[in-house]
């Protein structure tokens, strides 16, 4: 039996693009004040991006429960005995916690791994990706999570952001705290590292931001696959993607926007490119 | 303005009041200059809640003389104090009560005599004062105070503005006089509170109540190289702590000055201060039992705390070493004025060496912040063509690491900051900064020293012009004339952002009609007015 491959919303992964990937999405939750809404399941982004400007308190979010997970390895083992569980870095998420919880109170009805991506977005929404493509070509459990850890490290997260507000105001900062109380007005540039949000380098406009994006990809010889993602920015992240049409094949550029939970710590305006390098022949 | 010769009970409370507020203001920025090992964790924190138990007394006070205020006031700040800088703040009011006895209202001289008081009370408490703190401030306020009474002024305003202004010099020379301040390149806390204080006093009785609501009290720079974000080297002090042990003790016929003979041998910091029925003790110690065994049979205590000074120690360390920076380049900019100081500074610059046009630092100043920065990688934005050289000299005198990018100007040095990039080698650091300049172009606007002629212009002295990157060319009758004909010689429909960088006289109103006029006129362009504080130059203007 195929193995079945679970992710959480924070992977970026549409409904669409799940269904077709026969990938099962599990949603975190985000919460304004007292409602609390599961991710792009019971709000929509636009809808989240749109109160994230216009509310005066900030949204906060929260892991899905062991038994979100539970209910998910339930029904997939109904239709197979092996599962490959990737989840958002636990350095930014408890939710690696969860799919462990999860996985214990299984006791042992099927076969799971549980994978912490180290990443966040289409950072692991490729990686996620390159799993099920494997699986397709007939990788069982132990194959596809040997692929899956080499892939972590060839997943590189680069991030625009319009304001650090969000990011510090959730704690999620990390090594980026140094880019924050600039005097003058400007745009950091952020990846993930070793599972956290860290520093990359700071520019004043968003076409400046598209430019050091488009450098930052052209640095790359061997591409796998990439990604572009963008908040509340569709035009801005279509420029992006015409650009990096010079290096890499823009129909193979995958497109998304940012979950609400995501958006909750990079706000709006925010962009995301993401690169998997090709594995070293 | 009219001269105000004698001050009301009621207005003593208000002032003080209206300064609680101002400190409260600025209790976080104050507990930022926190320099461990000096004791007090959070002096800021620790002033204004002396000062908020400080104040609720006064307004409890049982008449509205002055006297009676300031009796109240001691009185409750000798109760609620906190920390070192808070016990030592309560001896200011109880020197300040002592030396209001009996006044209904008081005049400039009364106030010069009070100051006085308190700060000989202050240091009265301190088994061993240090200069350099709270202490040495409030002297020199205090002196300043009485000379001015004594050159003839009566009137309480401008006596007391000039009390500000030495509290203010005081506080810039702290590091002068105590090494760990000018090693961590900041001021003392505690001055900086005492100077706030009184800054707030003055604002209140200047009438300023409503800027006082919007501003924020300024935290004193001192003359050393600013050094904005990055901690200090951390030694790790084998030499144990102890317990910082402080608490309030109540009984019948206490000496304080007795008890502080006991204490004396039992630990460092003490400070014992209070009267006949309550005593205030601060005292680190290892033995924190013997203490309070013995306060036990004097009275009864309250507010007793203590805390474990190498935990906190330990907390601060962790607390420094998650601010490191993710790399190990450190970047030293060169920048006159204060507010471009800052800016290097916000931006992530180790340091920053004082200097610019017609104050170039020498080898040896740009050397010294070089050894006192604790990378051993450093690239330097000399941000000044006449400066370029110099800083080229200091690679061949430390074993430390040394990339120049040759910044010619600062808006330059501030591409160039921006664009370091936090992974790179430090060598393609140098190579991607360098790469930046080209994307800025700088216009300066200065006045003319003398008549002349130059690339076909005609200067009169004193004249504004303009240079961009760094030459002449042009020259108008006034500023805003001559940012116009700079701005058209430029391919301005691909540039996005200009920062205007002011100078430390140019006229406000003026740079607001320059930042408006430029955003009219090229509407896609993001406009951004800071204050850079430069000499010379009014207006120092980047295009990107």
């Amino acid at each position: 039996m195929a193995v079945k491959i679970v992710t959480d919303t924070l992977s970026d992964i549409t409904e669409d693009l799940a269904k077709e990937l026969g990938v099962t999405v599990v949603p975190l939750y985000v919460r304004f004040g007292e409602e609390i809404y599961r991710d792009r399941v019971e709000i929509t982004s636009e809808e989240f991006y749109r109160r994230l400007v216009s509310e005066s308190s900030l949204p906060s979010t929260t892991q899905p429960t062991p038994n979100d997970f539970y209910q998910v390895y339930e029904t997939l083992a109904k239709e197979t005995d092996e599962i490959l569980v990737i989840v958002v870095s636990s350095k930014l998420s408890g939710t690696y916690q969860s799919a462990t919880q999860a996985k214990e109170m299984m006791e042992g009805k099927c076969r799971i791994e549980v994978v912490d991506s180290l990443s966040v977005a289409m950072g692991m929404g490729l990686i996620v990706i390159a799993a099920t493509d494997a699986v397709k070509a007939g990788a069982n459990l132990d194959e596809a999570t040997q692929l899956v850890r080499r892939a972590i490290s060839r997943s590189h997260l680069t991030a625009y952001f319009d304001t650090l507000k969000y990011l510090a105001k959730g704690g999620r900062i990390g090594k980026a705290s140094g880019l924050l109380g600039s005097l003058l007005s400007v745009k950091p540039i952020l990846t993930v590292k070793e599972g956290e949000m860290a520093p990359l380098t700071r520019v004043r406009s968003v076409s400046a931001g598209i430019d050091y994006l488009c450098n930052y990809a052209a640095e790359f010889s061997n591409i796998e696959g990439m990604a572009v993602e963008h908040a509340t920015t569709p035009d801005d992240a279509d420029q992006l993607v015409e650009r990096l049409g010079a290096i890499y094949p823009k129909e193979r550029i995958y497109r998304a926007v940012i979950s609400p939970v995501v958006g909750t710590y990079s706000g709006p305006n925010a962009m995301a490119l993401t690169i998997l390098e090709g594995e070293k022949k | 303005m009219s001269q105000v010769k004698s001050v009301a009970g009621q207005d003593l409370r208000d002032m003080f009041s209206a300064a609680a507020s101002w400190l409260e203001k600025s209790s976080a920025d104050i507990d930022a200059l926190n320099v461990f090992p000096v004791p007090d964790g959070d002096t800021g924190t620790n002033m204004m809640l002396t000062m908020r138990s400080t104040m609720d007394e006064a307004y409890r006070a049982p008449d509205h003389s002055a006297a009676g205020i300031a009796h109240a006031m001691a009185r409750g700040a000798l109760m609620g104090a906190r920390g070192n800088s808070g016990v030592i703040l309560s001896q200011i009011w109880r020197g300040l009560a002592q030396g209001l006895e009996d006044k209904e209202d008081f005049t400039a001289a009364d106030l010069a005599a009070a100051f006085q008081k308190a700060a000989q009370i202050a240091y009265k408490g301190v088994s061993r004062p240090v200069e350099g703190t709270m202490l040495t401030v409030m002297k020199d306020a205090a002196s300043a105070t009485q000379a001015e009474v004594d050159a003839g002024n009566e009137d309480v305003i401008s006596v007391l503005e000039a009390t500000v202004n030495a509290a203010a010099e005081s506080v810039a020379n702290t590091p002068m006089l105590l090494k760990v301040l000018k090693d961590a390149g900041v001021v003392d806390a505690g001055g900086q509170g005492v100077y706030t204080i009184l800054e707030g006093a003055l604002r209140y009785l200047r009438g300023e109540t409503e800027l006082m609501r919007l501003r924020k009290p300024q935290i004193i720079v001192s003359e050393l190289p600013h050094v904005a974000t990055q901690p200090q080297s951390i030694a790790i002090d084998e030499v144990p702590y102890g317990y910082c042990t402080e608490f309030l003790l109540k009984g019948e016929k206490l000496d304080p000055e007795v008890i502080k003979k006991k204490l004396l041998r039992k630990g460092e910091s003490l400070i014992v201060v209070g009267d006949d029925s309550a005593v205030r003790i601060h005292i680190h110690t290892l033995t924190p039992g013997n203490i309070l065994q013995f306060a036990a049979k004097l009275g009864t205590m309250h507010q007793v705390s203590v805390r474990n000074m190498d935990e906190q120690h330990q907390d601060f360390l962790e607390m420094q070493k998650e601010r490191m920076p993710a790399t190990d380049t450190a970047v030293i900019a060169v920048a006159a004025g204060d507010g471009l100081s800052d800016v290097f500074g916000s931006l992530g610059a180790a340091a920053v060496v004082p200097g610019g046009q017609t104050m170039n630092p020498s080898t040896k100043d740009i050397l010294q912040v070089v050894e006192s920065t604790f990378s051993d990688k450093i690239i330097i934005l000399p941000n000044n063509k006449n400066i370029i050289a110099t800083a080229n000299q200091v690679q061949s005198l430390t074993q430390k690491k040394i990339a120049v990018v040759p910044t010619r100007t600062i808006p330059q040095g501030v591409v160039a900051l921006l664009a370091f990039d936090y992974e790179a080698e430090f060598n393609d650091n140098a190579e991607i900064m360098e790469k930046a300049l080209s994307s800025v172009k700088t216009i300066e606007v200065t006045r003319s020293v003398r008549a002349t002629k130059i690339n076909g212009l005609k200067i009169k002295r004193k004249q504004p012009i303009g240079l961009l990157d760094g030459e002449l060319i042009a020259v108008a009758d006034t500023n805003i004339e001559v940012i116009s004909q700079l701005l058209t010689r430029l391919d301005i429909g691909k540039a996005e952002v200009v920062t205007i960088y002011c100078g430390e006289d140019t006229e406000a109103a003026e740079a607001e009609q320059i930042s408006t006029s430029i955003t009219e006129r090229y509407p896609q362009l993001q406009s951004e007015l800071i204050r850079g504080g430069q000499p010379h130059y009014s207006y120092i203007i980047s295009v990107e």
